[in-house]
């Protein structure tokens, strides 16, 4: 393995001591002489025309300066994908269908005021005349004819199906020794990231309306103000403070759009911070997916075919849907070659809070579905899972059911393997054998499952995936300082001192040497999006192209010598409409997990005692974030498991403040978290490394659904496994009746 | 963001008593950990505030004349870092120790816990099995009331507006007595119970239970005492039978409601099975006590 210098090391974070010390600000931190305050009115109801609103009262109320409603929305409409959802909604905007709300989190109206109170006030005296609408809260209704509509352009409420067709189904299932079929139901799951929306807008310097927000993409962020204001990209900016967290929820627009809005059109600086519960009402959530499936293998325990159909719930508008089932699609039949596949995806719209973008982006709901088949043939084969997938997993060269091969560099096997090792289990003359555990507490029952999984990194399906950086050096004989102009997000993962240190690495100097601008539109080109893992990889190649560059130039006595470079990733190529052939991804990481789980036979509560994650990442560049980020995974997808439970009910969040919806503490993390970092290259990616802070969520969930089988006999095929679920089905096991 | 508020400081225990008595819907405030969060809500329940916070009668953890005593303004931090409730009130040391998290303990205080009575109000089942009384003063004068008749139903109890709770006593175990608590919640820090309970057991020399308390929470409108649950342990020893009956015996007591917490089939069945893992326990310790 190569010797670096800068990379590979555990520097200390460039944000730690501003952040431990309070010194850093945030958006919700940020203040201007003379801002005003903004509230907004969300729709609070899940489907319903506002016929007409009347905002005299608010208009009148003390300290109010402005109300702003759909009429003073130049282009009223925005979207990732689809530009199918309203700025504002109500009558009277230059966009059809805008005076219909279709989920509680649609925002109406802007009370802009001196203080944050007189806004408050001032939206409460706003007055609408609603026609509700019937409403759709199950997609199975939702694809019944006669059911509600939510968008002309998709009839039946479909707004998205994917498909595979691969092999011959009929040979397949003729080859079959044996069929598993499983339905496994996957919940919603809030981001609940420490730092709600919040942010200030104004106009700068230069008149041009900017926005000061925690997102994860700069440049996406200004092109959709731009299309709702309708001004071109120059007169608009949008710069990045520090980021509370992130997880994939803030893609979608939030308060972006009504910061550019209210200061464009009150000409003065204007602030918003969201209360938790506008936070939890207010974005996307990950999707609940139904995923029925089936699956056959062989005497020997080879895969002969699979079929899946997965149902995904929307919400109401697109946001990221259509990609977010694309991975879903390719992912359902898991890292295993799958010689015979039928695949389809679906994703309906209905009245509940939109799916967006959350971790793993998909990849956990199809790996449930996918790992749990997996542990359950091994179990109808009587073979131990972890020989069962050594007899499957994919390796280079080998067809996905798209037709293509994983691109080079594919270490699912070794990654399972060392997981397996790590975890207890023996590998003898007769294949593998699951480890002995340590007995259990009185009325407890403990057990061991295991699960793998394969993420892309990087945009898929054809997107041109491309990254921008530059590079100034700045000396005389030598180089004394380094600047790097980078827009990429950091969310809080730590991505700015990684940036640095691959700089440093790059150029051939210290890490004290570079100097970081960031997240700004006026100092940056596009450096995409800080989602699909691809953070290091993108920048990371987009780094090392424009210290190339600048190294070039510096030898050419150019002082300062600047390089600039725009990294455009391997092309991939979208699903075939027919078969669903395609080369879906350009780089992909692989993670394995074993869980060990007590369950308490008479309360139905579930003790994560250890969990072990063996991740590539194909080149640690800063171990101790590494670590970071696949121990925070870990501990968020206990909660995905176990605990995260956000009730809605006609569409409305029934739990939307954290004392309700909650998520693991310090002290309901595992015992053990031991994280095994292996370090086998990708022949592309920048140092060789693979992105990697998506994947060690994926395989949790299905191993410890399987250690709880392991433990007391029963599937459970969804999830949250809270301990009255779990209690319910213990009292119906026979197995498991607590002992007399 | 708060709503607008007046406030009032007193510097002393008797214009403390005065403003109450002037106005009663002035809102005595301590932690604030249930007071700010309901204004924040929008449940403003008087718009004048008083921190009662600096007034020394409210303080204090003693043990005098057979009794424990602490003043309502204890917090549930002073609470747990307190040897005498460690020594004497064992119960109460494990409600204060799973109590919210650190940071709430440094603020609530046992008197806003009680005062608020929350059906899922940690301190009240650990209090209950202890027999503690309350003492509330006003103008008018002082009156104790054991903690059971205090509490009246959700956010309810005998408190008039008028009245302050001083302080909280309750005598000292007798010998070969043992008590415990368990919190039952869906995760382990700043959570609410999905139940609680509390165990006493106190015992004459042949091991026969001669006194039970048997105190429950979040299983109905209020935290409740399991009292036939207690009577049928009276006499006996702890067996297996006697517990497990017990345990039935304050399942039965529940009156629990379904929430986005659990069902009330599941409360019902799990205060059985924590009754009788607590009563198990408090036998093995018992026993252990009598053999050492």
């Amino acid at each position: 393995m190569a010797v670096y210098h800068a990379v590979g090391a555990s520097a200390p974070r460039t944000d730690a001591l501003g952040k431990v010390t309070g010194r850093t600000p945030f958006p919700g931190d940020l203040v201007m002489e003379g801002m005003l305050h903004i509230k907004i009115l969300f729709a609070g109801r899940p489907h319903a025309r506002i016929v007409r609103i009347d905002t005299s009262a608010a208009q009148a109320a003390p300290g109010v300066v402005a109300v702003l409603t759909a009429r003073d929305v130049p282009v009223n409409e925005y979207g990732l994908i689809v530009p199918d959802q309203p700025v504002l909604c109500g009558p009277g905007s230059s966009k059809s269908g805008a005076d219909v709300v279709r989920w509680e989190g649609d925002q109406v109206a802007l009370v802009v005021a001196d203080t944050e109170e007189q806004a408050a006030a001032g939206r409460d005296l706003i007055s609408i005349e609603w026609e509700e609408l019937p409403a759709v809260f199950w997609v199975n209704e939702a694809t019944q004819p006669g059911a509600p509509q939510l968008h002309p352009g998709s009839p039946g409420n479909q707004l998205v199906h994917w498909l595979i067709r691969w092999g011959e189904m009929e040979a397949g299932w003729a080859a079959s020794a044996v069929i598993v079929e499983g339905e496994y139901q996957t919940p919603f799951q809030e981001h609940a990231y420490l730092q709600p929306e919040a942010g200030l807008g104004y106009l700068d310097e230069s008149g041009r309306v900017t926005v000061q927000v925690a997102g994860q993409w700069t440049h996406e962020d200004r092109k959709q103000i731009c299309h709702a204001l309708n001004l071109p990209e120059g007169q608009v900016r949008v710069v990045y403070p520090a980021i509370g967290g992130a997880f994939g929820g803030r893609e979608d627009m939030s308060v972006q759009i009504v910061l550019a809005l209210a200061a464009w059109r009150t000409g003065r600086p204007v602030k918003i911070v969201w209360s938790r519960e506008e936070s939890i009402i207010g974005h996307p959530k990950r999707h609940p997916m139904t995923i029925r499936t089936r699956w056959g293998a062989d005497r020997d325990g080879r895969l002969t075919a699979v079929e899946a159909t997965t149902w995904a719930d929307a919400g109401a508008y697109a946001s990221t849907t259509t990609k977010v089932l694309g991975n879903a699609n390719l992912m359902v039949t898991g890292p295993y070659r799958v010689p015979n596949a039928r695949v389809d995806t679906y994703g309906i719209y209905t009245n509940n809070p939109p799916g967006g973008a959350f971790r793993g982006f998909g990849g956990p709901q199809a790996a449930f579905a996918a790992e749990s088949q997996m542990n359950k043939l091994a179990q109808a084969l009587g073979l131990d899972p972890v020989e069962l997938r050594m007899r499957n997993l994919l390796e280079d060269g080998d067809l996905m059911p798209v037709g293509t091969p994983l691109p080079p560099g594919v270490t699912i096997r070794q990654v399972t393997e060392r997981c397996a090792l790590e975890a207890g289990w023996k590998h003898g003359d007769d294949g593998w054998s699951r480890p002995d555990l340590a007995g259990p507490a009185p009325q407890r029952a403990r057990g061991i499952g295991i699960g793998c999984a394969f993420k892309n990194v990087g945009f898929s399906f054809g997107y041109p995936e491309q990254s921008w950086a530059k590079i100034e050096l700045i000396g005389g004989r030598q180089i004394e300082r380094v600047v790097l102009y980078q827009a990429g997000a950091d969310v809080g993962q730590g991505a700015h001192t990684v940036m640095m240190q691959m700089a440093a690495e790059a150029v051939g100097v210290p890490l004290e040497r570079v100097r970081l601008v960031p997240s700004d539109t006026a100092t940056s080109l596009n450096s995409g999006t800080t989602s699909a893992s691809r953070l290091s990889f993108m920048s990371g190649n987009a780094i090392r192209g424009a210290a190339e560059r600048a190294l070039v130039a510096w030898q050419g006595e150019e002082r300062p010598a600047v390089g600039e470079y725009l990294y455009r990733a391997p092309a991939t190529t979208p699903y075939d409409p027919q078969t669903g052939a395609c080369e879906p991804n350009f780089a992909y990481g692989y993670v394995a997990q074993a869980a060990e789980v007590e369950v308490d036979l008479e309360t139905g509560q579930i003790r994560l005692i250890r969990v072990i994650s063996t991740n590539d990442v194909g080149r640690a560049l800063n171990p101790q974030q590494v670590e970071g980020q696949i121990e925070g995974s870990v501990v968020q997808a206990q909660g995905y498991v176990l605990l995260e439970n956000l009730v809605v009910e006609g569409g409305r969040v029934r739990t939307p403040h954290l004392s309700t919806y909650l998520i693991p503490t310090v002290l309901d993390v595992p015992d053990e978290i031991r994280t095994v970092v292996l370090e086998l290259a990708d022949p592309r990616g920048p140092f060789g490394a693979r992105g990697m802070a998506e994947m060690p969520f994926l395989p949790l969930a299905p191993a410890v659904t399987a250690a709880v089988h392991d433990a007391v006999g029963i599937w459970f095929d969804s999830f949250p496994l809270t301990p009255d679920r779990v209690w319910r089905r213990l009292q119906a096991s026979e197995h498991c009746r607590p002992r007399p | 963001m708060l709503p607008d508020y007046d406030s009032l400081a007193p510097a002393t225990w008797a214009e403390a008593l005065a403003a109450l008595a002037a106005q009663p819907d002035v809102v005595p405030i301590a932690g604030g950990t249930n007071v700010v969060v309901g204004m924040r809500a929008g449940e403003l329940r008087g718009r004048t505030l008083m921190d009662i916070n600096r007034l020394p009668e409210l303080h204090g953890i003693r043990v005098s004349d057979g009794h424990v005593v602490i003043g309502g303004g204890t917090t549930v931090a002073e609470l747990l870092a307190s040897p005498a409730i460690t020594e004497h009130a064992y119960p109460l040391h494990q409600a204060a120790a799973a109590f919210a998290n650190p940071l709430v303990r440094n603020r609530a205080t046992i008197g806003g816990n009680l005062v608020d009575a929350s059906p899922a109000a940690d301190t009240y089942p650990p209090l209950l099995v202890l027999d503690a009384e309350v003492e509330l003063v006003s103008l008018h004068g002082v009156r104790w009331l054991p903690l059971d008749q205090f509490v009246l139903g959700v956010n309810q109890t005998e408190r008039r507006p008028e009245e302050l709770l001083r302080s909280v006593r309750w005598p000292l175990a007798p010998e070969r007595s043992a008590g415990l608590h368990h919190k039952l919640a869906l995760r382990k820090g700043t959570a609410c119970s999905v139940m609680s309970a509390a165990v006493r057991v106190d015992t004459d020399q042949l091991g026969r239970c001669t006194a039970a308390r048997i105190a429950l929470g979040a299983v109905a409108p209020r935290p409740i005492r399991a009292h036939e649950a207690e009577q049928s342990l009276v006499g006996e020893s702890l067996t297996e039978v006697t517990i497990r009956r017990a345990a039935q015996l304050a399942g039965q007591a529940c009156r629990p409601i379904d929430d986005v917490r659990s069902s009330a089939a599941y409360r019902r069945r799990v205060a059985e099975v924590v009754v009788r893992r607590l009563l198990t326990a408090v036998d093995l310790e018992l026993k252990e006590g009598a053999q050492a």
